[in-house]
């Protein structure tokens, strides 16, 4: 996997160059603004980038900006904003033109090394990686719906990770059960919230996600 | 500036000033008169309380010359007094005009001035028919060459006492220069004496009151406080972001790989160490989060709309916000210091709506009704009866929102619905 990062703060910048690769991957380019990041996503044509939300020089959005415009003009490239903080306002406009190669995560994620590789890599393959912050709160805003009382407490789980971006396999590790148990659970979200029925996980995200979403 | 110089300032000055002063008491007296005539009779009460507003907004105007006047002359800035707190609605507009002290007070001065205002004519007048008698030597040689025989009448000294003589001949002419002489001189002196008094008056009855200005300068420097108070937050949380989070995040990204790479080794007593090094790296990190977020959230700096919108996404009982508010600072956005103050009623609101209303649905509306202020309405369908007692958070509410004169109001019926207003000035200076 290639990666390019845009992160102003060395230790981390340094810290996510080794443990990328240590892990194989490529990182073409570490940068530290959107600016340059833009650039260097024009040259080296990554499979992923990696971006800081806070950059200089006004320290606010400039990472949002940069994902955005990255989204539109280089959509084969896979985009993880990660940040201290998740904002509504920032994972609506990530998700505004689809789930496919988008992720969103807290900083604190890096700590545990493995699920963050797994994250990475599942944007760089087009699919989607959301922070459970962000779910809970399309969770929260998704309620007054009623549809999610519906589903058993672990239903509820399984829809969480199914919107973080996980796919079967990943659910079942990550809730210990078997797959035939996740895929039981998973038709019976489908059919109790009135979704399709989709094998793929992506389309699968974008139906979660359009339906917590409204 | 020479003593010639200044007398001829001073004297320039009585003229100007008794100008205006004769002007604005014939403005404001034939404003003024009719205007509280009319408002004694039952019959145009109104329209005499307009013409008495008409009277006082030209009585300032009279005033703010005469400051003007002071301030370019002579150089004695004398600052203009409060301004006005504009009124709400037509009766309050009406009401607010009525009760501007200062206006009264340039009423006041503008009647005063009457007198002075004579006096000072009569300064100038004594040193013009000074001048004209200091002249006669120069203008019998020129205008009185008249052919023998002719027979002239005597020239007559003038000025403003009646104490003249008749010059009937070249020589008579020395003691008219010397009346003159001396109608100037006390003409300038007069000058002198009656511009001192003036500026008494001005600065007296036109300038701030003592209180006023100590009040208003209290009130800026309590600005200056409330933005260095936000602006120092907004700094620590920056600092925050950039150091201590930082580190942490990077602390736990090392342990974290760290801990990967601790599967070759046998001890386990070192991968207790470690993992229990990674989990709390990673509980500092959330805890570090929700500190600096209470410090200043970080979404404040895209606007308050946005924050907004984040805090309702993170409320408990579903939450919408609808914003009509200017995004820049040209066209009206609040101050920093006041978007801050905002945003944290908004979360102290909707905290006690989650903990006491059993609301199902919360509603936010920020929006500009009222030029010069930020409203903020938060209403939830609970079940009401939440009230402002000492120690309350609502009475903590009214404390923040009262350090930048802001108001706070609540209705909240037994049964709901709760609908709280916060008004807020744009900037805490109150400057419009």
């Amino acid at each position: 996997m290639r990666v390019v990062i845009a992160e102003d703060a060395a230790l981390l910048r340094e810290g996510l160059i080794r443990l990328l690769e240590d892990r194989g991957h490529t990182v073409c380019a570490a940068v530290t603004d959107g600016g340059t990041l833009l650039a260097a996503v024009a040259d080296h044509k990554p499979d992923v980038a990696v971006v800081d939300i806070r950059m200089p020089p006004t320290h606010t959005d400039e990472g949002i900006r940069a994902a955005l415009t990255m989204r539109r003009e280089f959509p084969g490239t896979g985009v993880l904003v990660f940040s201290q903080y998740i904002e509504t306002s920032y994972s609506a406009q990530l998700l505004e033109g689809g789930a496919a190669g988008v992720g969103y995560l807290l900083k604190d994620r890096v700590a545990n090394v493995a699920e963050f590789a797994a994250a990475l890599e599942r944007v760089a393959a087009g699919g989607t990686a959301l922070d459970p912050e962000v779910v809970s709160q399309l969770f929260r805003a998704s309620r007054r719906r009623g549809g999610i009382d519906s589903l058993t407490p672990r239903e509820r789980q399984v829809l969480a990770l199914m919107a973080e971006g996980r796919s079967n396999a990943g659910i079942a590790a990550e809730l210990v059960v078997s797959g035939g148990a996740v895929e039981k659970h998973v038709a019976s979200i489908f059919g109790k919230l009135g979704l399709p029925p989709d094998d793929s996980d992506n389309r699968r995200v974008l139906a979660v996600l359009r339906y917590l979403g409204g | 500036m020479t003593t010639f110089q200044r007398a001829g300032r001073d004297v320039l000055y009585n003229a100007l000033g008794s100008l205006v002063g004769f002007f604005g008491f014939f403005v404001v007296v034939f404003t003024l008169v009719p205007g509280l005539a009319l408002t004694v009779t039952v019959a145009a009460t109104v329209v005499g309380l307009l013409l008495v507003t008409v009277s006082l907004r030209l009585a300032g105007l009279v005033a703010a010359l005469h400051r003007r006047l002071l301030a370019r002359m002579l150089g004695d800035v004398v600052p203009s007094p409060t301004p006005r707190q504009p009124g709400f609605g037509v009766l309050g507009r009406l009401d607010s005009r009525l009760r501007y002290r200062p206006g009264w007070r340039s009423v006041g001065f503008v009647l005063v001035k009457l007198p002075v205002a004579v006096l000072q004519a009569f300064t100038v007048a004594s040193v013009i028919c000074g001048l004209i008698d200091v002249s006669y030597p120069v203008s019998w040689l020129l205008f009185r060459q008249s052919p023998p025989g002719a027979h002239l009448g005597p020239l007559h000294t003038v000025g403003p006492l009646p104490l003249g003589m008749a010059v009937s001949s070249w020589p008579a002419t020395l003691p008219a220069t010397l009346i003159g002489a001396g109608y100037v001189l006390a003409g300038v002196w007069l000058a002198r004496g009656m511009a001192m008094v003036d500026r008494r008056l001005i600065r007296g009855m036109l300038g701030p009151r003592k209180l006023d200005e100590r009040v208003s300068e209290l009130e800026r420097t309590r600005a200056l406080a409330v933005d260095d108070a936000a602006a120092a937050l907004r700094r620590v949380e920056r600092d925050l972001h950039d150091g201590a989070q930082m580190r942490l995040a990077a602390l736990a990204m090392n342990l974290g790989m760290a801990q990967e790479k601790l599967d070759t080794v046998d001890d386990p007593s070192v991968r207790e160490l470690i993992d229990a090094a990674h989990r709390n790296a990673v509980h500092a990190l959330a805890d570090l989060r929700d500190l600096a977020r209470g410090i200043h959230p970080p979404a404040l700096d895209n606007g308050l709309a946005v924050a907004l919108e984040s805090l309702a996404a993170s409320s408990a009982i579903p939450a919408t916000v609808s914003a009509h508010i200017p995004g820049s600072v040209a066209e009206g956005r609040p101050a920093p210091a006041i978007e801050t103050i905002a945003y944290f009623c908004a979360a102290e609101l909707i905290a006690n709506a989650t903990k006491h209303s059993y609301a199902n649905q919360i509603k936010i509306e920020i929006y500009t009704e009222r030029p010069g202020f930020l409203q903020l309405r938060i209403c939830d369908d609970g079940i009401g009866g939440a009230e402002q007692a000492r120690g309350s958070g609502l009475d903590g509410l009214a404390q923040r929102v009262s350090t930048v004169d802001g108001r706070i109001g609540i209705s909240s019926p037994p049964g709901g619905p709760t609908v709280v207003t916060v008004e807020l000035p744009l900037r805490a200076s109150g400057e419009k």
